[in-house]
């Protein structure tokens, strides 16, 4: 099998070494071609024996794909098409994609994976035929290029070899052109991939998503150059080490697309660098990785609060009006307001993915290019070459970046894919969901086989560790219409007199065995994300609604927590055990509240929820003499038309006694599972904390209060939360509300963690000095792991490595985390835009709100009725400026004679703007108390539909 | 930048082995003219020397030797040009201490120490190159300097490291592999009985994962025994038949 | 500039090839440690093999010997196995009581009794304390001497004796070692060869090579060193002896008076020096070889 094997020999910076690896050429690397005689049999032949493939009017005959390295780092999209099949991929071009490009590489590998793309990699670098060494003089990517050429070279000759009746060809892809002139010398068939694709006689729509390269023949073109040169990699190392330049993360301000912050990480110091105007900041993008250098201390800014967007009308490349606007940017700045400022000198990482957003039209006709503006306000306007622009026009689309030549105003892309209609409800979501990262395709195929055969039992099996507990007199409380339903209670008395409380979770874990596809795809969904009218499933529905859901009068497995109390709530003794339950009812909030209250119903379930209720009252109690906090942050329901699925009404949830009694006993059982795992798992537990803010957060808090004539403590949690209780205004009820709202703004995010790797276990909201999720297992993958912890805890369930692997865990946790913030932005996301729907319908308001906060140049207000929030701006653009006066103490905002202080009561006009299509949004515009100039008037009168948007997004 | 790929999707790790194959083994059997047994031993590039003296007369104290079988005397060093970097390493540095104290361990076990009382059997390796497995190259090295030095043994000691890398278990580890941190199971095995002389295992390994880095790393002994064997026999057959037997 | 030799490295050539070899014909007889000999519970344990489970399984590399029920497996390097009546060469490493420790190669110190040596002069009687007081000037430590095996013990130790004027302690001369299996076993290890010099071929494989003396009687069994300058001549044969033996220990040839001797023979063309090197050696040992064969033939 070992056949040779040659040194390699490198050096690495600092001292010079030798360092030599075995590199050992074997003779048993098949060509992956199905049937082949002279490979052997290969187990799973990844090549067609007789390749498909689009017919060609360059090569009629079957032929194979050969591509270059970088033909597939720019020309992914085109390979991903399903037109494309019959693809080899050399080893020595995965291993440079590998290197310069982890997403590609991603989704090369993906490709590859498919089957029915016949895609196949080859290894030959470790080919005896195939394998070359470096020649004197010889860079590494000469090298690989004439290692592509070899391994074509070989693939037709093998191929010849095979005498097959018809003739099947090798097409060497690549747009290198010394490459190309190079492989036609030596008698290969080597075509660009435009050629290539442009030859494709039946898809002629590929051509549009070819990457647009700039060759060098479009530089002369529009010879002027806007930006400075990015310096090479080595360079800018360079002049990191030396502290010239620093390295951060680029991230474009939202409202100013001439300004953006370069976020300097590293060395235990972090510091923000502002970068303003076009040519500072130099063609990078949000998210990059960049160095930037920092200007003379004359030339600092300081941050504009000016907001400002790219024009959608302007001249292409007119970069004389760009810098009009620059200067208007430093003009408004005080001295003592400057930070550094700095310019982009050179990008070291790019970050780009593709980007979600519409096509704003060229104004020439039968032009082909176009720019795309994405949804994203932070991602600069891309220049796309299409001929289906007139069919693109008004659609979502995604398009990626290609480049940006030095000489355009607007970076290079392509177009991927069509999404749909824009404002279309279906078309939305997917772009939320895109632009959140949130994995929503169907469950494929191979995660369903994962699934329980229907119809299904519990066996004896099943029967082993688990408890019978059918008779117990089990309930679910939740809200109409849940179909998820992962917990249930009971509560009953004991012969002792004491009462012993069940909490009863879904047995999620019994289903989801770990590391089989389900698993891998549930913890990469992370958690199931509630859109308004949608659902995105963590695990497939068969689970969530059905098997795992503990619907009434159905045995269920579950995961019990049973606890037995004394009637003053004291926990006696707990135990965790895996059961079998049957549920007798499944109620809503409501229906619970009202057993409880009637007097005439005293049926067990009653019963068992009175004590609950009971006991709930006394935890509460406990729970808050401890310093646990009540926040309150407005949440709305839409009330959805039932035929067209758009929302009619909307309203703030409604909170009843019994939303607290269930929400107390799964705190309880959290608390109590969090800490039997700790004490079994000490190192790798996962639990989730709540970090204290520091108490420069609350600030705001403080400040709002006082001048209320309110003081609010917040030493600890405790005194914060019996400020906020004594916090009353026998004149302003909402007050306290209002306060609790923006306490809730100043808490840090809860996360979660595993044990091992971190030392503050502290849920500051809860007081608890330890908490982590296992109450909803069908909605959290969080609670999988801890059910998986738990069994192994109690014997239930065996081990297996990754659970007790804590750098793995660490991974999930992160990973976790990250579904859960973008879970809720999405959340977040399709609530606004069902806020914009439903006042679309609704036409212009007026309604009461409250000032949440007061801005430099606006005021943020609630309006409790509909839990919505928006910003009220006094300066618009063809209106002369009111004169505004800011008091950062106090905080107040004067706006000719009228002043704002937190809490004001105010009445706002609330319609739709929908003058951008991409960023439709709720303006807001002050009626009461009357301004001079500003307030509209109370009757809604018609906008100017063509005002510059300036309202923030319903957002925060 | 991404870190090394150590086993390619096509299952080819670095250099170009799947993930139970060995690296390429050479050995030689009588090197040395004034040595009881000597050997050399390459397996990949990993170099390694050993030297046997005995068994003899008991030298130095003999207050901690064993009353009723021979004494097994280990020492093992790493040359200085042995690594990348150059570093004197001077007597009794730890890890070598450490490796001396497992070789001891592993022979004590194989040979049959019974037979000479009163006796001490030296066994010294050196690593005139590492390259990942310097444990087994030493076991291995030593066991064909024991053959040659006629000693009676059980059995070979064949000894091959093994790794584990995502849900993979790669035989003969080289450096890179090793380097990459991931766990490391070093096996010294009797072949033909199928005992083991001597286990280590570097790092945390799940126990469901045991059992296949373990077998990966048997099977690797068994064929690193094979391999063994045939250098045994030819040197055997060379010697015989110059001999006139 | 004088010139300097230099010497290329080459592939190593093998010992065995061109040497007839039965195809696979002696492969049955060869085994290795871990090797199953027989099943048969008939046979005898012998040197080199151990039981396990019944089964007689080899502890050594080397060659099976079966003598009636009794198998053996023989390696082919081992260190000395001491026999009554050997001819041994060693060397004094310390005094004790009524005894001397001698390294032989064996697996443990031989040992020489005070009363099993001859006294100076010849003289026969008991051992008394004045004896035991100058043991160090009969014998002292770093002294070779030639002895013959008279018991063996239990755990393989050898005693020695030096009761005949033949043995006694060596006064100038080189030693070679070589393995102990190189050594015939003959009627006599004390030869005088026809080239002026003699030499002793211990069994243990130490060898002696020392100038024929004159008389021999006199200087029998004494302890009293000749101390008189070799001449050059002497010097010369002794050296070349010595690079003789060298370059048949490794071509593994076996070392008796002849087969010395013939290579002695064909050494001769070359310089002293130049014996040491492989491809002279190799030279020498194959026409010492075809005499040898010739001889039998």
């Amino acid at each position: 099998m070992l056949t040779s094997r040659t040194f390699l020999k490198r050096t690495r910076a600092g001292a010079v070494r030798k360092i030599v690896r075995e590199h050992y050429l074997r003779d048993d690397i098949g060509c992956g071609l199905g049937g082949c005689a002279l490979c052997g049999g290969e187990s799973r032949p990844a090549l067609e024996a007789r390749p498909g493939g689009a017919a060609s009017s360059l090569c009629p005959g079957p032929h194979f794909l050969l591509p270059d390295t970088n033909l597939l780092l720019h020309q992914i999209d085109i390979l991903e098409d399903p037109v494309i099949t019959n693809v080899i991929i050399l080893q020595t071009v995965l291993q440079e994609v590998r290197n310069r490009s982890a997403p590609v590489y991603k989704r090369i590998k993906d490709v590859i994976n498919k089957q029915e793309k016949h895609f196949y990699s080859f290894t030959n670098e470790h080919h005896k035929d195939t394998y070359i060494e470096q020649e004197k003089g010889e860079n590494s990517n000469d090298r690989n290029d004439r290692a592509i050429r070899v391994a074509v070279k070989w693939y037709s000759e093998h191929l010849q070899k095979l005498q097959m009746e018809e003739k099947v060809q090798i097409i060497l892809l690549t747009n290198d052109r010394k490459n190309k002139e190079k492989a036609v010398e030596e008698g290969i068939t080597a075509y660009t991939c435009e050629e290539y694709i442009k030859s494709l006689i039946a898809n002629p729509e590929l051509v549009d998503r070819l990457a647009s390269l700039n060759d060098e023949g479009n530089e002369i073109e529009t010879g002027r150059i806007i930006f400075a040169e990015h310096l090479p990699l080595s360079k800018l190392q360079q002049g990191i080490k030396s502290n010239l330049y620093l390295q951060g993360t680029f991230r474009a301000n939202r409202e100013n697309y001439l300004e953006a912050t370069v976020w300097i990480h590293g060395d235990g110091e972090e510091k923000e660098i502002i970068i303003q105007g076009l040519r500072n900041l130099n063609r990078a993008v949000h998210e990059d990785i960049v160095a930037v250098e920092l200007l003379p201390k004359a030339a600092w800014a300081a941050p504009s609060s000016v907001v400002l967007h790219d024009d959608e009308n302007q001249n292409e490349d007119d970069v004389e009006q760009e810098e009009e606007k620059e200067k208007s940017l430093r003009t408004s700045s005080s001295n003592s307001m400057l930070r550094p400022t700095g310019r982009v000198v050179g990008i070291i990482k790019r970050n780009w993915r593709p980007f979600c957003g519409m096509l704003s039209k060229s104004q020439i006709k039968e032009a082909r290019r176009h720019l795309f503006t994405p949804a994203d306000r932070r991602i600069p306007r891309i220049r796309i070459e299409t001929r289906q622009a007139s069919t693109l026009e008004g659609q979502r689309i995604i398009v990626a970046i290609d480049g940006w030549p030095r000489n355009s105003r607007y970076p290079n892309g392509h177009f991927v894919k069509n999404l749909g209609a824009a404002g279309d409800k279906e078309t939305e979501t997917e772009v939320l969901l895109l632009e959140h990262d949130v994995p929503h395709q169907p469950f494929s195929q191979s995660v369903l086989s994962f699934l329980p055969k229907m119809p299904w039992s519990i066996t004896d099996q099943d029967m082993k560790c688990r408890e019978d507990l059918r008779h117990l007199c089990v309930c679910s409380v939740d809200p109409p219409g849940c179909t998820d339903i992962d917990d249930a209670l009971h509560c009953r008395v004991l012969e002792n007199g004491n009462l012993e409380v069940g909490v009863h979770i879904a047995d999620v874990s019994h289903f989801i065995r770990p590391g089989n596809a389900l698993d891998q795809e549930s913890a990469k969904r992370g958690t199931t994300v509630y859109l308004c009218e949608k659902r995105i499933d963590m695990v497939p529905e068969l689970l969530s609604s059905n098997l795992c859901s503990l619907r009434s009068n159905v045995d269920r497995l579950a995961f019990s927590c049973i606890w037995e109390m004394n009637h003053s709530a004291e926990i006696l003794k707990t135990r965790f055990t895996k059961s079998v339950i049957n549920s007798k009812a499944s109620l809503t909030y409501a229906e619970a509240q009202m057993k409880i209250d009637s007097p005439s119903m005293n049926d067990d379930i009653t019963t068992s929820l009175r004590g609950l209720n009971k006991l709930a009252r006394i935890l509460k109690k406990c729970r808050i003499d401890n310093g646990a906090l009540t926040l309150s942050s407005p949440e709305v329901r839409f009330h959805m038309d039932s035929e067209t699925h758009d929302p009619i009404d909307l309203q703030t949830k409604e909170l009843k006694e019994t939303n607290s009694m269930v929400e107390e006993f799964m705190l309880l059982a959290n608390i109590s599972v969090a800490q039997k795992i700790y004490d079994e798992f000490s190192e790798h537990a996962l639990l989730r904390k709540h970090p204290a803010p520091p108490p420069s957060n609350y600030d705001i808090l403080v400040k709002a209060a006082k001048s209320k004539g309110l003081e609010i403590k917040t030493d600890s949690a405790k005194a914060l939360a019996d400020s906020l209780d004594s916090a009353e205004f026998p004149s302003f009820p909402y007050l306290n509300t209002l306060l609790r709202i923006l306490a809730t703004r100043c808490m840090m995010q809860a996360v979660y963690f595993c044990s091992g790797m971190d030392n503050d276990f502290h849920h500051y909201g809860l007081a608890s000095p330890i908490y982590t999720h296992f109450t909803s297992p069908i909605r959290r993958y969080a609670d999988i792991i801890v059910h998986r912890l738990l069994a192994v805890a109690i014997g239930a369930d065996c081990t297996y490595p990754d659970l007790t692997d804590k750098h793995k865990l660490a991974d999930l946790c992160r990973n976790l985390n990250y579904r859960h913030k973008m879970a809720q932005y999405a959340q977040r996301a399709s609530v606004a835009f069902h806020t914009q729907l439903f006042f679309k319908s609704k036409g212009v308001v007026n309604e009461e709100a409250y000032i949440l906060f007061v801005r430099k140049n606006a005021i943020v207000v609630l309006i409790p009725k509909y839990g919505l929030e928006g910003t009220v701006f006094f300066e618009e653009k063809d209106k002369p400026k009111p004169t505004l006066l800011y008091n950062d103490e106090v905080p107040s905002l004067t706006v000719e004679s009228t002043t704002f202080y937190t809490f004001d009561r105010v009445t706002v006009n609330i319609m739709l703007d929908a003058s951008n299509v991409q960023h439709q949004k709720i303006r807001m515009a002050l009626v009461e108390p009357k301004l001079v100039g500003t307030s509209v008037p109370s009757q809604a009168t018609q906008l100017n539909s063509n005002n510059e948007p300036k309202k923030k997004k319903l957002k925060e | 930048m991404a870190g090394l790929e150590l086993l390619s999707e096509q299952g080819f790790r670095l250099d170009g082995r799947r993930a139970g194959e060995l690296r390429q083994l050479r050995a030689r059997m009588g090197v040395f003219a004034q040595a009881d047994g000597s050997a050399y031993l390459e397996q990949g590039n990993t170099k390694a020397l050993a030297v046997v003296y005995g068994p003899h007369e008991l030298r130095g104290s003999r207050g901690k030797a064993p009353h009723a079988q021979a004494l097994v005397n280990c020492q093992y060093s790493m040359a200085t040009f042995s690594t990348a970097e150059r570093k004197r390493r001077p007597h009794g540095d730890r890890a070598s201490a450490e490796m001396s104290l497992h070789l001891k361990q592993t022979f004590e076990a194989a040979l049959l120490t019974r037979l000479f009382p009163r006796s001490q059997i030296d066994i010294y390796v050196q690593i005139l190159q590492a390259d990942g497995g310097n444990y087994c190259a030493a076991v291995n090295a030593a066991t064909l300097a024991l053959l040659d030095a006629g000693i009676p043994m059980r059995d070979y000691v064949c000894a091959c490291s093994a790794g584990f890398l995502e849900d993979t278990a790669l035989a003969d580890l080289n450096y890179v592999e090793e380097a990459a941190g991931g766990p490391q199971l070093a096996l010294a095995l009797l072949p033909q009985a199928q005992h083991i002389a001597l286990l280590e295992l570097n790092a945390r390994l799940h126990q469901d994962h045991l059992p296949r880095v373990l077998d990966a790393a048997t099977q690797a002994c068994r064929h690193l025994h094979a391999l063994l064997d045939r250098v045994v026999r030819e040197h055997l057959r060379d010697a015989a038949a110059l001999l006139g037997k | 500039m004088a010139a300097v030799e230099m010497r290329l490295p080459v592939a190593r050539k093998r010992l065995a090839q061109g040497l007839p070899r039965g195809a696979g014909e002696g492969d049955r007889d060869l085994v290795a440690p871990g090797d199953t000999i027989t099943t048969d519970p008939g046979y005898m344990r012998g040197h080199g093999t151990y039981m396990d489970n019944e089964k007689l399984v080899a502890s050594v590399a080397g060659v099976v010997e079966r003598v009636n029920k009794l198998v053996c497996v023989k390696a082919l390097k081992t260190r000395y196995n001491g026999e009554v009546g050997d001819i041994v060469v060693g060397r004094i490493t310390e005094v004790q009581q009524k005894r001397w420790k001698v390294e032989t190669n064996s697996r443990l110190d031989s040992v020489l009794l005070l009363s099993s040596m001859n006294l100076p002069g010849g003289e026969l009687r008991r051992r008394s304390a004045e004896d035991e007081l100058a043991m160090r000037d009969y014998l002292q430590e770093g002294d070779l001497i030639s002895a013959e095996v008279q018991a063996v013990f239990s755990d393989g130790a050898v005693s020695l004796h030096t009761r005949s004027l033949k043995y006694g302690k060596l006064g100038q001369g080189v030693l070679v070692q070589v393995s102990p299996s190189l050594v015939k076993r003959q009627k006599t290890h004390f030869h005088d060869l026809p080239c002026g010099a003699s030499v002793i071929l211990g069994n243990n494989g130490f060898t002696w090579i020392y100038p024929t003396p004159e008389q021999k009687d006199e200087e029998a069994g004494g302890f009293i060193t000749n101390l008189e300058p070799v001449p050059l001549p002497d010097r010369e044969v002794i050296s070349r002896l010595r690079n003789c033996i060298l370059a048949l220990v490794a071509q593994k040839l076996m070392l008796y008076d002849t087969s010395i001797l013939y290579c002695y023979e064909a050494s001769l063309p070359h310089q002293i020096k130049d014996l040491l090197k492989p491809e002279v050696m190799e030279e020498i040992v194959l026409q010492t070889r075809q005499r040898l064969l010739e001889l039998e033939g």
